[in-house]
């Protein structure tokens, strides 16, 4: 089953055109990254599956359904920034949502616990710094544990410690098996956890699919010794050497083939070449996206 | 919709400017009711002999209070336009729909406040003017004349649909309080006026002043003829085709307009 399918969906503002005819398919259980430079409509495409925006053309579905209020009340949302009664409590808000969501009220100290909110749950909103604000979001779109979550750049407004608490909720989250739509430009949030990406440029999707596929991310090993001439001299008559680069005191092997580290350990350490470094490693998603976005 | 009516609870429960604005509306009913007793009180007896009716007097008690009423209804309108406005200052009605309510929701959660806070008008109204019979009147109690109340309701429900579609299409809450409170002040008066003049009777059919020709200060008017130019049955269908048109425009709206 799909949870959400686009099919040319078009969106314009006066002059902008926000999207234009994006149709992809985001399948259950999946952990969905939407990619793309500020502006680039990642916040119109969820808002128009969130109703809060009316597409122009195009249309979709929600767990392969019309979409309606009933589907909403299934996924837990955060779109863009926390909004709230300024002058209600935490809870309060919550219960609000509760009510909407027709869910039990007895979850909300759950999702205030999870979100690190509890000893602040009765102040009122307005007096929430912006990171806890941004928290009481996150703990808005877990009440009623839903299946699905799209969550709108979900670190905002959050302090180190805070983004790294939130990248382990959703690694959490994707792992009991929810399907977790995300929208960022922040790459490294999503890195870690993407199952599949669509990537939008101006209002256009540039390629979507399971990431492996659709960006080409291979490996390559980072090596250096004491004499690295002569190590790129060796590198450069390995058989299966696509490319070489020397960035940051190490040498990038770019390799056609699978290469066994240790193989090649031992293969230099035969020409006495004895390593300091030796790492493999996988091209950045942030390297392989600012590729495909500038070609 | 007791979902709805729940959820709207829940957002003014804990509101301090709700409750402060409500029972401000509310005790100015009785309130001001007191201030024209007085007024009325000081009248020489040879005046009121004249008019042959003390203001308090049952029947015309029912009259005098919806007239007293309707000068001071707008209160409600400010309450209601804070109500719909907050909604777009907080963005919570974007949250509201993201989360599960349909557009349409929207629209009813408020109209809910319309209806609600019209049958608080009435009903205070109707206890005021019982109890002001009761002190001020020499007459025996009759509900003769108590469709006047039914009149102050329909004006004061055609005012909160202005006050609801006004705060759905303005947004900002400043600027719908102003435009709210300039044209049931002053705009309409003059709009009124210059129709009148201008054109004829048609002036009396706009959605404010409709209510206002049902709703003549007692005795005076048997004095000075009534300016009346339509039967009370012609402003009482106006008055409800405006609370329809008003209400349709604001669902439209709110059904089709991006968030």
């Amino acid at each position: 089953m799909s949870i959400l399918t686009l099919r040319n969906i078009s969106k314009r503002y006066g002059s902008l055109q926000a999207l234009r005819e994006v149709s992809f398919e985001v399948p259950r259980g999946s952990v969905f990254g939407i990619l793309g430079p500020n502006g680039s409509g990642k916040t119109t495409l969820l808002g128009i599956v969130t109703d809060v925006l009316k597409a122009d053309t195009g249309d979709f579905t929600l767990f392969d359904q019309l979409p309606s209020a009933t589907q909403r009340r299934q996924i837990g949302t955060l779109l863009e920034t926390p909004n709230f009664y300024h002058y209600l409590s935490g809870y309060r808000n919550l219960q609000i949502t509760a009510a909407v969501k027709q869910r039990d009220e007895k979850d909300i100290a759950r999702v205030l616990e999870i979100a690190g909110l509890s000893a602040r749950q009765h102040a009122a909103f307005k007096t929430y710094s912006l990171g806890m604000k941004q928290r009481l979001a996150i703990a808005n779109t877990l009440l009623g544990d839903p299946d699905v979550l799209i969550l709108d750049e979900p670190s905002n407004g959050l302090d180190p410690a805070g983004i790294a608490e939130v990248r382990g909720l959703i690694k959490q989250l994707a792992q009991s098996g929810k399907t977790i739509i995300m929208a960022s430009h922040l790459l490294d949030e999503v890195e870690k956890v993407c199952t599949h990406v669509a990537v939008l440029q101006k209002g256009k999707l540039l390629t979507s699919g399971p990431v492996n596929t659709v960006m080409v991310r291979e490996d390559f090993v980072e090596l250096a010794c004491n004499d690295m001439s002569r190590l790129e001299v060796l590198l450069r008559q390995h058989p299966l050497l696509g490319n070489l680069a020397l960035t940051g005191g190490v040498l990038q092997a770019f390799f056609t083939g699978a290469v066994d580290p240790s193989e090649l350990n031992s293969w230099l350490a035969g020409q006495g070449i004895w390593l300091n470094h030796l790492q493999v490693r996988r091209k950045s998603l942030e390297a392989a996206f600012l590729e495909m976005t500038q070609n | 919709m007791l979902n709805i009516i729940r959820i709207e609870w829940l957002k003014v429960k804990n509101y301090r400017t709700f409750w402060i604005l409500l029972i401000l509306a509310v005790i100015v009913i009785p309130a001001s009711n007191t201030i024209v007793a007085d007024v009325v009180s000081r009248i020489p007896k040879q005046a009121t002999d004249i008019l042959g009716r003390n203001f308090y007097d049952f029947p015309v008690a029912w009259q005098t209070v919806a007239n007293v009423n309707s000068f001071t209804s707008i209160i409600f309108g400010l309450l209601l336009v804070t109500l719909v406005t907050n909604e777009f200052t907080y963005k919570t009605h974007r949250q509201l729909v993201i989360d599960g309510w349909e557009r349409l929701d929207l629209v009813l959660s408020k109209i809910f406040w319309v209806v609600a806070l019209a049958l608080l008008a009435l009903v205070v109204s109707f206890i005021t003017a019982i109890v002001f019979g009761m002190i001020y009147s020499t007459a025996p109690f009759s509900f003769e004349g108590v469709q006047f109340l039914f009149f102050y309701f329909l004006q004061v429900l055609v005012s909160l649909s202005i006050a609801l579609m006004l705060g759905m299409f303005i947004k900002r809450s400043g600027l719908a309080t102003v435009i709210y409170l300039g044209y049931a002040m002053i705009f309409e008066q003059l709009l009124t006026v210059g129709l009148k003049h201008s054109v004829g009777a048609i002036g009396g059919l706009l959605p404010l002043q409709a209510g206002d020709e049902l709703l003549p200060f007692p005795v005076v008017d048997k004095v000075l003829p009534s300016s009346s130019d339509y039967s009370h049955g012609v402003y009482e269908i106006t008055i409800i085709l405006y609370i329809a048109l008003f209400i349709g425009l604001t669902c439209r709206r709110m059904l089709k307009a991006d968030y």
